[in-house]
């Protein structure tokens, strides 16, 4: 055992021992268009073309006690400076106009995306409005709706509870914030935004990374969502016994979960040792691993009925079976893929189209199909410097190609440089020689080749046949025309 | 505007066992046919359909807080601080102030002055308040006696000795009351504010308590006297603006700025947070007669809208159910179809026929464009010197809304002749005697 082993070993015992319960609060974007009104859902830092400027009033007596969070913002009694643009951004934005009816492409994929994580579907969706007065809103609420409960998934043979599947607005990008204001950008305002929460049901750090790249992968399997950076976030829930749940959010990517997770335990664990009580709070993972006081933790119940958005019956049967990508790459491997290469083709969004030219050109291999795609191009861009992106037509014409026996496997990339430099490709150039053909060269060189011997023979036909003929083919004729 | 979720009185914990799950919350109001609505723990609503449901548990009760409502036609006084000019807040809609109930997810309007204190600690140094809860309604909702009750309110609190009055209404017909208790409240010593939102108050965004704190500060540091609207000067928060009673129209559906003068300026911006007035135009002068409030409103009024294909029954109408006063909201100049150029328009001489016969049937017929900007000029084309001839009066540069008001006001409390007199003329500045030029008549949006 490595010293490194033996001290995750120790953490291990330790976690146990320490009551750690975590749970993963993970937020996607959708593409397309905005959650309840038609702007594009482009998030944009160009020089706005308009600024309005806001204040947020807190709701009268929040039942009785102030709720913490929205006190805190109240306190610090800001002015809100909203940037937005004429083409991109409307009145819904600017909380100058009602919402319109909820985008039907959003409610399907939120439908799809519970399903794939075992949901029950609610019957009869209602928005809600949940009470934001951080100025991210310009209502001073963020619209929700529950989708789905009581979901599941399974990490390394474990199963992990999905709570709650949501579908949401998101909120204003914050660009500078002082003493007085904060200012934000309304453009990533309103993007359709799932929300999937496990149950605390997470114990170690490397799970909770482990459950976060599920829920990713089941994402992923789904058309319709927004992909790149800041397009899914992580949130994590930490309580240790005797401490109190704080919220971690702003991973810098999956990866780094386990790491801040640990040092967020370690700071708990130390302020329990020393006495102090650990506030329920939001925090921010930062960079080094560490993480930084963000806001107390909100209240709990911050919601009232969106009355302006009607009650939504979900149509269950738009729900489409969808393959996973973890079924896709498995699939992959079936037809004789390597794990890496499999998971290769799947993570380029290729896999359907890989098995179907598996299924359909059965001369050529699964693996040097599923190469064609993963790492010529790469290969080409990497020794020739040319960019080459071939569409999927023009992949199979090549795949067809070398299935017919018209070019050879050289050829491909050859095809492909010629693709990458002049925009099409001459199958004409790299068609095979007729046997014919290939003997009548071949007794060509072997005129000028008197003397010498079969090898050398071979070398020089191999130099002049290649990329023209099959060398398997070269040698066979060449032995039969010298016996 | 306002919405009215309304809250059951005691609320009911229940845990629903369904074929699937088993849910545990509120109790809501059922909204929907065949569906249970329940509040979770987690603050959502979901629905749940009943032919799902195997069992339903009653789990616990929840009272809701005590006071709730306000009473109607109650009048309470805060701390009344003497050094500070007295407000007396009437509400009758588009509730100002609202509390959430987070746990039934009801919202529920406050009115009290304490209350308001509560919600908008501003106030407290601007004036003191006493309030009033004359209703609560939406403003389409409004009728002539709900104009009546509202003035003698006014008058009420006037006698009490109030430096000024805001009046808190919903905004699809704010512009309406207000022309119409311009009429009806006649020499007016004080400020009559009306304030409205176009956010609800339940929202932290909401325009209503900007509105409120500035159309405060206005009252407490102006000498302005007579009824004048405060609403949002632009979706900014932070001028509100000060528009005249009879000239002023709700141009938006849902922008807070929704309010604009037309045909005329603005009196004056407030800047609400730090109470600062600028001053746009000249206030109404004041009066040294007794405040006279003039209650009535003929009732058979109405408004016509001309348009293509037009026909003369719509016109008769009004004559055969015996209306004393008929707005003709006319194209262009003050327009309507009642020329014959060809045969296609042969229909319209009877169009004409009708409008004459109406006149001749002692209901006072005006003309009113849907320009909405600018005023009416009869003598220029035919058709509509056909309906001056008629007897058809033009109502200048009024806008349809307060030609309305004014008509009924005047066909209510005066002798049809006289009327017909004092429709033409300027009694609360709802016609403006010049047309001064501006380099945007409309709100600038470029």
């Amino acid at each position: 055992m490595t010293p490194h082993q033996e001290h995750l070993n120790h953490h291990h015992l330790d976690y146990h021992h320490l009551g750690l319960m975590m749970g993963l609060e993970i937020h996607q974007q959708l593409e397309g268009k905005k959650l309840f009104c038609n702007c594009p859902t482009q998030i944009r830092r160009d020089k706005p073309h308009f600024e309005v400027r806001r204040r947020l009033r807190i709701s009268a007596g929040e039942m009785g006690a102030v709720d913490v969070a929205a006190e805190h913002e109240q306190k610090k009694s800001k002015y809100f400076l909203y940037q937005g643009y004429q083409d991109t951004t409307c009145l819904l934005e600017l909380d100058e106009q009602p919402p319109g009816k909820v985008n039907p492409d959003s409610l399907r994929v939120a439908i799809q995306v519970a399903t794939l994580l075992n949901c029950k579907i609610v019957d009869v969706i209602q928005f809600m409005r949940k009470t934001v007065i951080d100025g991210s809103n310009t209502s001073g609420f963020q619209r929700t709706a529950l989708i789905g409960t009581n979901g599941h998934i399974t990490v390394n043979h474990k199963k992990i509870g999905i709570a709650t599947v949501c579908l949401e607005e998101d909120a204003c990008q914050a660009i500078e914030r002082d003493k007085e204001r904060d200012v934000y950008n309304l453009s990533r305002l309103g993007i359709p935004l799932i929300e999937i929460a496990t149950t605390p049901e997470i114990h170690m750090p490397e799970e909770c990374k482990e459950a976060a790249l599920k829920i990713g992968m089941i994402l992923r399997s789904v058309e319709g969502l927004k992909r790149g950076i800041g397009s899914i976030r992580q949130d994590v829930n930490i309580s240790i016994a005797g401490g109190a749940r704080t919220e971690v959010k702003g991973f810098q990517d999956v990866q780094s979960i386990p790491t801040v997770v640990k040092y967020e335990i370690d700071r708990q664990k130390k302020m329990l040792e020393q006495g102090e009580v650990i506030e329920r709070t939001v925090r921010k993972a930062e960079e080094d691993g560490t993480t930084t006081f963000l806001r107390p933790m909100p209240g709990a119940a911050r919601m009232y009925p969106e009355t302006d958005v009607a009650f939504v019956y979900p149509i269950l049967t738009d729900v489409t079976h969808i393959e996973l990508l973890e079924e896709k790459a498995e699939k992959l491997q079936k037809l004789g893929l390597g794990k890496d290469l499999a998971n290769a083709v799947t993570k380029m969004g290729k896999a359907d189209k890989v098995v179907e030219l598996v299924q359909r050109y059965k001369n050529v291999k699964a693996s040097f199909i599923a190469e064609t795609f993963v790492s010529t191009p790469t290969t080409i861009k990497r020794k020739e410097k040319i960019d080459v992106e071939p569409t999927d037509a023009q992949f199979e014409e090549i795949i067809a190609a070398l299935d017919q026996g018209k070019i050879a496997k050289d050829s491909v990339y050859n095809l492909l440089c010629d693709l990458g430099r002049k925009g099409t490709m001459n199958f004409d150039k790299y068609m095979l020689l007729s046997d014919e053909t290939i003997n009548h060269e071949l007794e060509a060189i072997l005129k000028e080749s008197q003397g010498l011997a079969f090898n050398a023979i071979l070398g020089k036909a191999m130099g002049k046949l290649k990329g023209k003929a099959d060398a398997q083919k070269v040698i066979e004729l060449l032995k039969q025309l010298t016996s | 505007m306002g919405e009215s979720n309304k809250i059951n009185k005691i609320c009911e914990r229940i845990r629903i066992v369904t074929d699937h799950e088993t849910l545990e919350g509120i109790k809501l109001p059922s909204k929907e046919k065949g569906v249970i609505f329940i509040k979770l723990d987690s603050g959502y609503n979901v629905g749940v359909k009943e032919e799902t449901i195997k069992r339903i548990d009653i789990t616990g009760q929840l009272h809701p807080d005590a006071g709730d409502e306000g009473e109607t036609g109650s009048s309470q006084d805060v701390k009344h601080n003497p050094k500070l000019p007295t407000i007396a807040i009437l509400h009758t809609g588009g509730t100002i102030a609202s509390k959430v109930d987070y746990r039934t997810g009801g919202v529920i309007a406050r009115f009290a002055p304490e209350e308001l204190l509560a919600m908008f600690p501003e106030l407290s140094k601007i004036c003191s308040i006493t309030s009033r809860l004359l209703s609560n309604m939406f403003s389409e909702d409004m009728r002539f006696a709900h104009y009546k009750i509202m003035a003698h309110a006014i008058a009420s609190e006037i006698q009490q000795g109030v430096k000024g009055i805001i009046l808190t209404h919903g905004t699809d017909t704010l512009h309406y009351t207000a022309a119409a208790l311009s009429f009806m409240l006649e020499n007016l010593s004080v400020p009559v504010l009306l304030v409205g939102a176009q956010r609800s108050s339940d929202r932290g965004s909401s325009d209503a308590g900007s509105n409120l704190i500035a159309a405060a500060h206005f009252i407490a540091k102006t000498d302005f006297r007579g009824v004048a609207i405060c609403m949002h000067k632009n979706p900014s928060d932070k001028q509100c603006v000060i528009l005249p009673a009879t000239k002023t129209r709700k141009m938006h559906t849902s922008r807070r700025d929704a309010f604009q003068a037309i045909n005329t300026k603005p009196y004056a911006f407030v800047d609400y947070e730090k109470g600062t007035i600028e001053k746009l135009a000249p206030f109404p002068l004041p009066s040294e007669k007794k405040l006279a409030v003039r209650e009535h409103f003929e009732e058979t009024v109405g408004i016509i809208t001309c348009h293509p294909n037009m026909f003369p029954e719509a016109f008769a109408y009004y004559r055969k159910e015996n209306y004393k006063g008929l707005v003709i909201e006319g194209t262009g100049l003050g327009q309507a179809p009642v020329g014959v150029p060809n045969k296609e328009c042969a229909i319209h001489n009877q169009i004409l026929e009708e409008i004459r016969k109406l006149v001749e049937s002692g209901c006072v017929v005006v003309m009113v464009s849907q320009c909405i900007y600018g005023r009416v000029h009869m003598h220029v084309y035919s058709n509509a010197i056909d309906l001056l001839k008629v007897g058809v009066i033009p109502a200048e540069d009024m806008t349809t809304e307060t030609a309305f008001i004014k008509l009924a006001w005047l066909l209510g409390n005066y002798p049809v002749e006289q009327a017909r007199k004092l429709f033409e003329q300027n009694l609360r500045g709802e016609i403006s005697e010049r047309t001064p030029y501006e380099e945007h008549f409309a709100p600038d949006f470029s």
